[in-house]
């Protein structure tokens, strides 16, 4: 795989012989170096081998020696001692390490020695397929007689039956385990009684709020496994996360022998961080990121490297593929040497590209991130990220896709202008240094759990004193009992409703509100998105730029009762913005602590957002071209929140007025925003900002032309927030879910850190006075303004970190 | 109401949730409740604990006919003049070779608490009719608490034996996998596992789909048999009978029910005469 065919070869003299990543890393380098803001490089390791171990049946050794596996990596022998062990396994190791054998050769073990069953839970159906296919190479390489099969939405109804009772492996998802599986247990009856190994795959992704659902999907299985009398291990499989035991253990609530030494050598690898340049200086524009993304990308495949290109939407794929192609497929008579790849290909389109992709017929991919998850397309010596991925994790994901033995490999992540992408751009040592981000769950989120007990309820009766986890059911028993969905009769709390309470939870919302988003264009009536309830007033209002992966939509209608938004395709050079207010009162501190020269604090919070308009905004010039009014009913929420104040008398000695005041507070609102979204890998929509008095008197909002203003609890404005008598202005940054999904706690506990990191990232930032990437969107700046709003917002930082 | 079901239903309607009201005819039955863990009574703020309300006062009509033979399991058992099929019939028209005796027959039928399927639905009739001689014994064994409901799945595997071929409408589909799921739950070993079963339903439609308009048993009884029903329950108001009844309400509905599936099984032997016979004319 390695030579390279001759039409490969290199035909320019301003082109080196073919390199590797380290040689083109070298090259970018000295070439761009203003563009790259970090650089790491991490050398080659060798691998930890040992031989094949002796308790493995002798057939399944055999199959793997046919396969060409003679000796194993040292963290799958540890995994099968440990499944030997009948411990829990997680294991966590990077990309193409050979994760797939720890958790086959226990299963397959199990299969061949006791007819024991296996489930695998994967997070696409995509993946659930790869998944069958190797386990039927190894299957029919030692004729081994296993059964494994995929069961999900696209099974068909008469093969079902066969699945549940032929099948020793099945292979499905967490939807399906959850709305087909469990609440028809029954049926799977003698798959359950011989189940010994549950595998869950990609247990990173279980995070918020889907990882919340799923954990509870997990108790109904226990309660279920402990029905038919078995109490299946689990082996857990994650990408790189800051705490995979304890994430592994939050989803499973068993402890669990968790591996994170990976025995698989690994080539040397270097990373760059790339910013595209500044191409107007006064605007503080920048070069698109898509024009440096296809330049690196060209140079690579130039340079005889295989490249990857990630790109966050399917358009930005084809745009990034045509613009490839014009450069190495201009001859129709040649093998394609540029492939796209991304989701809504047919099954048998993606096979055959992967296909090619692993036979090393093309020489440039460019996907979206359905390539990101286990998917096997061979070797690659480049990878280049257009636009950051949302997550440190998620990152090194994807550059974990270059890799070779003998041979450097290079990652480049290429920022976009988005506030994220240039505050982690600009700070290398996220990348280097900090330990990923922590996956976070909260099963037991008020709303999540109902519904959770609701299904588990159908599933089997509860009996008295009976926990759900660990929770104590009654109370939640009684509230169903109210609903009139169970009955209870002596000890025990039968389902006595005619629905199917799993069909009415959807694994990636809280509560059943979601709106649905259908595309009227050119005569269509396609559902195309969903959109959280508590999103749907800020997103879906009459006349929204909605993006559904990258594509801007227009919103026509809003059919709030109903629940759906429609819209139509556009190509308008702006997007919307809400402008929307939001009113905190605490309800209830949980916890507080001396910050500096004032207070953070942590507690319950009642929230009343109320959108009043939105703004167009040009593209790149943030510009704003307009607005629009929506008219919605306010939306209510309680949930929790950490907050930061200072107190009156300081701040009347600090600032010149409380105009000052408050737009300090408003900047340093986005910066702890932005930071604390890093932080704590959450979606930045599911973390919201808010300034207002802590007693829900008044909340600030940034009026059109940038300056924040005051709002009393009547709604009604007032001109000037001096005019509030107690004036204790206080930022607050609250979990966008009723109820909560635990992200307020880890922000209130790394207080000091996202203080810090705030301060530094406002301090940081290259701009003037106060640009989107730290203090939020300035619109109106006077030229030769004293009090930017850049400086307005280090100060109120450096009270809280400083006093 | 206490305080966990308000803020509850606070949270789902902040979520967008439609509804969330509780039915207004059911009763809550309160009772006190365990403390909830302490950092779930801070984010709901549980401070106290009220009793609920309860709904719909008791009933003083709870007769439900027959023998009570266990606690919560009643017994009806009823003979009736209804013209007999032959004493060995020709099943070919439900696509069997073998002609089935006459006495083996059993005609059941359950009565449900609802269409939803899965594990959440469970009968609290079963009625089973047969043939002694020449005249149809129809049985019925009916529930008033869940608890009775293994004692009922046992009685009913008593009334089959290895020869016994059921009869049924759309049985196949609906009661036997139904009842399948309670024996499993009930960790009973299922008795229909293994015995010849004839849905009617199927030589029905092969017969007739397209000529009725609609193959209900309702339509097959009307057309094969002149049977017109008076004062019969549809089947889609059984399950709120039997709720109903169970939570303390009125039995009136629930006798109802009763005759309604007793006229089924009536149908179903009365059919099956008709069918007897019949070749197999789609087949
Ligand atoms: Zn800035």
């Amino acid at each position: 795989m390695n030579a390279l065919p001759d039409r490969f070869r290199p035909e320019g003299a301003s082109l080196s012989p073919p390199g590797d990543g380290r040689i083109l890393a070298e090259r970018l380098s000295r070439r761009y170096a203003a563009r790259i803001t970090g650089s790491i490089v991490m050398p080659a390791t060798t691998g930890s081998y040992v031989p094949l171990p002796d308790n493995l049946p002798p057939v399944l050794a055999a199959a793997l020696r046919q396969r060409g596996i003679t000796r194993l990596y040292s963290h799958q022998a540890e995994a099968w001692a440990a499944s030997q062990a009948r411990e829990h396994v997680a294991i966590v190791t990077p990309t193409a390490s050979g994760k797939t054998l720890c958790y086959t050769l226990p299963v397959l073990a199990a299969a061949l020695q006791e007819r024991a069953k296996a489930l695998y839970l994967f997070p696409t159906k995509a993946l659930a397929q790869d998944q069958l296919a190797e386990l039927l190479e190894l299957n029919a390489a030692g004729q081994l007689g296993v059964k494994a099969f995929t069961f999900d939405g696209d099974t068909p109804g008469d093969a079902r039956q066969a699945v549940r009772v032929h099948g020793d492996i099945v292979i499905s998802n967490p939807d399906m385990l959850h709305q087909a599986i469990l609440p028809h247990h029954t049926k799977w009856a003698q798959f359950f009684e011989s189940l010994r190994y549950v595998v869950i795959d990609e247990v990173h992704s279980y995070r918020g709020v889907f990882g919340s659902h799923v954990a509870n999907v997990i108790r109904r299985l226990q309660r279920v496994c402990a029905f038919y009398g078995v109490s299946p291990q689990f082996i857990l499989c994650s990408a790189t996360i800051g705490n995979p035991r304890g994430h592994a253990e939050a989803l499973i609530e068993r402890p669990v022998h968790c591996i994170t030494a990976s025995g698989a050598p690994s080539g040397e690898r270097h990373v760059l961080l790339w910013n595209p340049p500044v191409v107007n200086a006064d605007l503080g524009l920048r070069a698109s990121a898509r024009s440096q993304t296809n330049r690196i990308a060209r140079l690579a495949i130039k340079s005889g490297l295989k490249t990857l290109v990630f790109a966050s939407s399917r358009t930005l794929v084809e745009v990034l593929t045509k613009y490839l192609k014009d450069v190495f497929d201009h001859d129709p008579r040649k093998l394609p040497r540029i492939r796209a790849y991304r989701g809504g290909y047919l099954p048998r389109e993606r096979r055959a590209a992967e296909r090619d992709m692993r036979a090393g017929h093309v020489d440039g991919i460019v996907s979206t991130s359905a390539l990101e998850l286990g998917v096997d397309i061979g070797a690659l010596d480049v990878v280049v990220l257009n636009g950051y991925p949302g997550s440190v994790a998620g990152t090194w994901q994807r550059l974990g896709r270059a890799g070779r033995r003998q041979r450097a490999a290079l990652g480049v992540l290429v920022a976009s202008s988005d506030p994220l992408d240039q505050y982690l751009v600009r700070h290398p040592e996220f990348f280097r240094d900090a330990t990923p981000e922590h996956a976070r769950i909260a099963p037991d989120q008020a709303l999540i759990l109902l519904d959770h007990i609701r299904c588990a309820a159908f599933e089997l009766p509860f009996g008295d004193g009976e926990n759900f986890g660990p929770v104590d059911a009654v109370p939640w028993l009684e509230v169903l009992a109210g609903e009139g969905v169970l009955h209870r009769e002596g000890e025990r709390w039968e389902w006595i409703a005619d629905s199917y309470p799993a069909g009415a939870v959807s694994l990636r919302s809280v509560a059943d509100g979601n709106f649905v988003v259908v595309d009227r264009s050119a005569g269509r009536q396609n559902i195309i998105a969903e959109v959280d309830f508590t999103a749907a007033a800020v997103t879906l209002y009459e006349g929204a730029i909605h993006m559904v992966q990258s594509v801007p939509y227009q919103v026509e209608r809003l059919d709030w009762e109903g629940r759906k938004a429609y819209v139509t395709r556009t190509h308008v050079d702006y997007y919307t913005d809400a402008i929307d207010y939001s009113r905190l009162k605490v309800l209830d501190c949980f916890d507080h602590a001396a910050c500096g020269a004032g207070q953070a604090g942590h507690g319950e919070v009642h929230v009343v957002r109320h959108v009043a308009g939105y703004k167009k905004i040009r593209y790149y010039t943030h510009e704003n071209i307009g607005y629009g009014p929506v008219n919605l009913p306010d939306q209510e929420l309680h949930t929790t929140a950490v907050w930061w104040q200072l107190p009156q008398v300081l701040l009347d000695a600090v600032f010149a007025d409380r105009q000052q005041t408050l737009d300090g507070f408003m900047g340093a609102a986005s910066a702890l925003h932005l930071v604390a979204t890093v932080t704590v890998m959450a979606e930045s929509r599911d973390l919201q900002k808010s300034v207002g008095s802590s007693d829900g008197a008044w909340f600030a909002s940034t009026n059109p032309r940038g300056h924040s203003r005051v709002h009393g609890s009547d709604d009604g404005q007032r001109a000037t927030p001096g005019a509030e008598p107690a004036f204790t202005p206080t930022v607050y940054l609250y979990d966008a879910f009723p109820g909560g999904v635990g992200l307020s706690a880890p922000l209130f506990d790394r207080r000091d850190e996202l203080l810090a990191r705030a301060l530094e990232l406002v301090q940081g930032c290259d701009c003037r006075g106060g640009c989107p990437a730290c203090v939020g969107p300035v619109l109106a700046m006077d030229e030769g303004a004293t009090h930017t709003p850049k400086m307005l917002a280090l100060q109120v930082l450096n009270l809280l970190a400083h006093g | 109401m206490s305080p966990l079901p308000n803020h509850l239903r606070e949270l789902r309607r902040e979520a967008g949730a439609r509804h969330t009201t509780a039915p207004a005819s059911i009763p809550w039955a309160p009772m006190p409740s365990p403390s909830l863990p302490a950092h779930l009574q801070r984010l709901l703020q549980l401070r106290t604990h009220r009793s609920g309300t309860l709904g719909t006062p008791p009933s003083t009509d709870r007769e439900v006919p027959g023998e009570e033979i266990a606690p919560g399991l009643h017994y009806t058992e009823a003979w009736m003049d209804w013209p007999p099929p032959a004493a060995s019939i020709d099943a070919r028209f439900a696509r069997v070779g073998e002609p089935v005796a006459r006495a083996h027959l059993l005609h059941f039928d359950t009565e449900t608490t609802g269409l939803a399927g899965g594990t959440g639905t469970r009968a609290f009739m079963i009625g089973a009719a047969d043939w002694i001689d020449s005249r149809l014994r129809v049985r019925q064994l009916t529930i008033t608490s869940m608890a009775a409901e293994t004692t009922m799945l046992r009685m009913f595997a008593g009334w089959l034996h290895t020869q016994s071929v059921l009869v049924s409408y759309n049985g196949k589909s609906y009661d036997a996998p139904l009842l399948a799921t309670r024996y499993r739950l009930a960790r009973l070993p299922n008795p229909l596992i293994g015995l010849r079963h004839l849905d009617l339903l199927h030589p029905v439609r092969r017969h007739w789909k397209g000529v009725w308009a609609n193959c209900r048993l309702a339509t097959a009884e009307h057309r094969l048999l002149g049977v017109v029903r008076e004062d019969d329950l549809p089947g889609a108001q059984a399950p709120a009978a039997w709720l109903h009844y169970l939570r303390g309400g009125s039995a009136a509905n629930l006798r109802r029910v009763l005759q309604h599936n007793a006229q089924d099984l009536k149908s179903l032997a009365g059919i099956l005469a008709c069918l007897a016979g019949m070749d197999d004319r789609a087949g």
